[in-house]
């Protein structure tokens, strides 16, 4: 046992009050990231936290490192501009469903691409839970809502497969039904060098399904630790994120055993090569200069 | 409920001390979550009841504080907060907006009855005899504290036949 951390997670708890609703999921997934952070140890101040707008979106403000409420859907160029104009930060975008699978899903895929070393944690309740309610981009077939009184006609998204098949390096689900294992998850992505998604399942107790609250999610979680599963084993990965929806695996899809470098490494590689045969900065008007 | 880290077959009773004050000083914050909730969402008998059992939390853990700086003064700790997610502490989920007190009785009652059986699975690991004694001493506390709660449950006027809830519209359409 060993009791020497430098942070604890109350050192990246704001004063701000959160006004989720009571029970709401989002509680305990900010708690988690009190607790991974504090074990990653980095200042708040080294921190950027970036959103966009929904309940989950406003996360940044209850903790204590530098947050960004941005518009809805973009909380992802943001953060790849903070990342760029500091690489040194520790970068974390989070936001809920409707936010990064809806108005900022085409963010997404460009973000694994360039394989920026973010973290974008998704608090995914299959509800506009903000707007009172309405059916969001994880919203079951046949889900009854004030926009689907009938039910809905669309297939639900799959973040975990869409973000598999887009190319992602790190991509894990948890859920607050299991709090240490959420916050062991949030922390081994702030870890992995390179874009991590983390997709977590956190109810909307005044909007959500019964089935999709704690209790039922309870019922359908399995560990992929305890089901033998290889996260170095991308395919075995996307065949287990097809069961989205019905089963709920709790843990780590997909982690490249090899990460290759992110978009900041190569920028910098690029750059430091492009210096070696730069003009001395006193002589650059000379460039410009016809001789 | 769940612990990370901690073997409680080398557990020492320094540590076991330590333990039990980080477990009240979570059911203390948590209540105060609670109860600030419930401020939000204007709904003063659940928040106060609330702001009651974060008191009684409290000073629980600053009993057992003192016990533990008298026999072990200021030496270093190697139990941390990092290592329990609410054993006394009541379940996130466990909160719902405008609670009756009733309801918000009943989460504490259930976070009681949840810290007794931590004690109790913790107890046939426990090697050494002097944490076995205090692990003991905890879980019968826990027996009062549900007892205090189920006291001040027994002071309540019976619920209404209909509750809030048979009042809350359906969704509209949009």
């Amino acid at each position: 046992m060993s009791a020497t951390l430098e942070y604890q997670a109350k050192d990246y708890k704001s004063e701000l009050k959160p006004i989720w609703c009571p029970g709401c999921g989002d509680y305990s997934v900010v708690q988690g990231i009190y607790r991974a952070l504090a074990a990653i140890g980095r200042p708040p101040h080294e921190i950027a936290f970036i959103s966009g707008i929904g309940c989950s979106s406003r996360i940044p403000g209850y903790t204590t490192a530098y947050g960004f409420n941005t518009v809805h859907g973009r909380a992802l160029p943001i953060a790849q501009g903070i990342k760029m104009a500091n690489p040194d930060l520790l970068v974390l975008a989070a936001g809920g469903d409707g936010d990064g699978f809806s108005i900022g899903g085409g963010h997404l895929a460009h973000l694994v691409r360039r394989n920026m070393d973010i973290t974008y944690i998704v608090m995914d309740n299959q509800i506009y839970g903000l707007t009172k309610g309405q059916l969001s981009p994880t919203s079951q077939k046949g889900r009854q809502t004030c926009t689907s009184r009938f039910g809905s006609l669309e297939e639900p998204v799959n973040p975990l497969l869409y973000m598999l098949a887009y190319g992602a390096h790190f991509v894990a689900q948890a859920c607050p039904t299991d709090l240490a294992g959420m916050a062991a998850i949030i922390e081994e992505a702030i870890r992995f060098p390179g874009f991590a998604f983390v997709n977590i399942q956190s109810p909307c107790v005044t909007y959500g399904e019964e089935a999709q609250q704690m209790k039922g999610l309870k019922a359908i979680q399995e560990s992929l630790k305890a089901l033998g599963h290889d996260p170095a084993d991308r395919l075995a990965a996307m065949d287990l994120a097809q069961q989205y929806g019905t089963k709920m695996h709790l843990g780590v899809f997909y982690r490249n055993p090899e990460p290759p470098a992110t978009y900041e490494q190569l920028v910098r590689e690029r750059q430091a090569e492009q210096m070696k045969n730069a003009a001395p900065r006193e002589r650059i008007l000379d460039l410009f200069i016809k001789k | 409920m769940s612990t990370q880290g901690i073997d409680f077959s080398r557990l020492s009773l320094k540590d076991a001390l330590d333990l039990a004050v980080l477990i009240e000083e979570e059911a203390k914050e948590r209540y105060e979550e609670f109860a600030d909730q419930m401020e939000q969402h204007r709904t003063p008998e659940a928040a106060k009841f609330f702001r009651y059992m974060a008191l009684n939390e409290a000073k629980h853990g600053e009993e057992l504080a003192a016990r533990r700086a008298t026999l072990f003064g200021n030496q270093g700790s190697s139990v941390n907060r990092s290592m329990l997610f609410d054993i006394e502490a009541p379940d996130y989920d466990e909160a719902r907006a405008f609670m009756s007190p009733r309801a918000a009785m009943q989460a504490a009652l259930a976070s009681e009855t949840k810290a007794h059986g931590f004690f109790v699975a913790a107890l046939p690991s426990i090697q050494n005899p002097e944490v076995k004694a205090l692990f003991e001493e905890l879980r019968d506390e826990e027996v009062e504290h549900q007892d205090l709660v189920k006291a001040e449950l027994a002071k309540l006027p019976p619920d209404p036949a209909v509750s809030d809830e048979e009042f809350v519209d359906a969704p509209a359409p949009q």
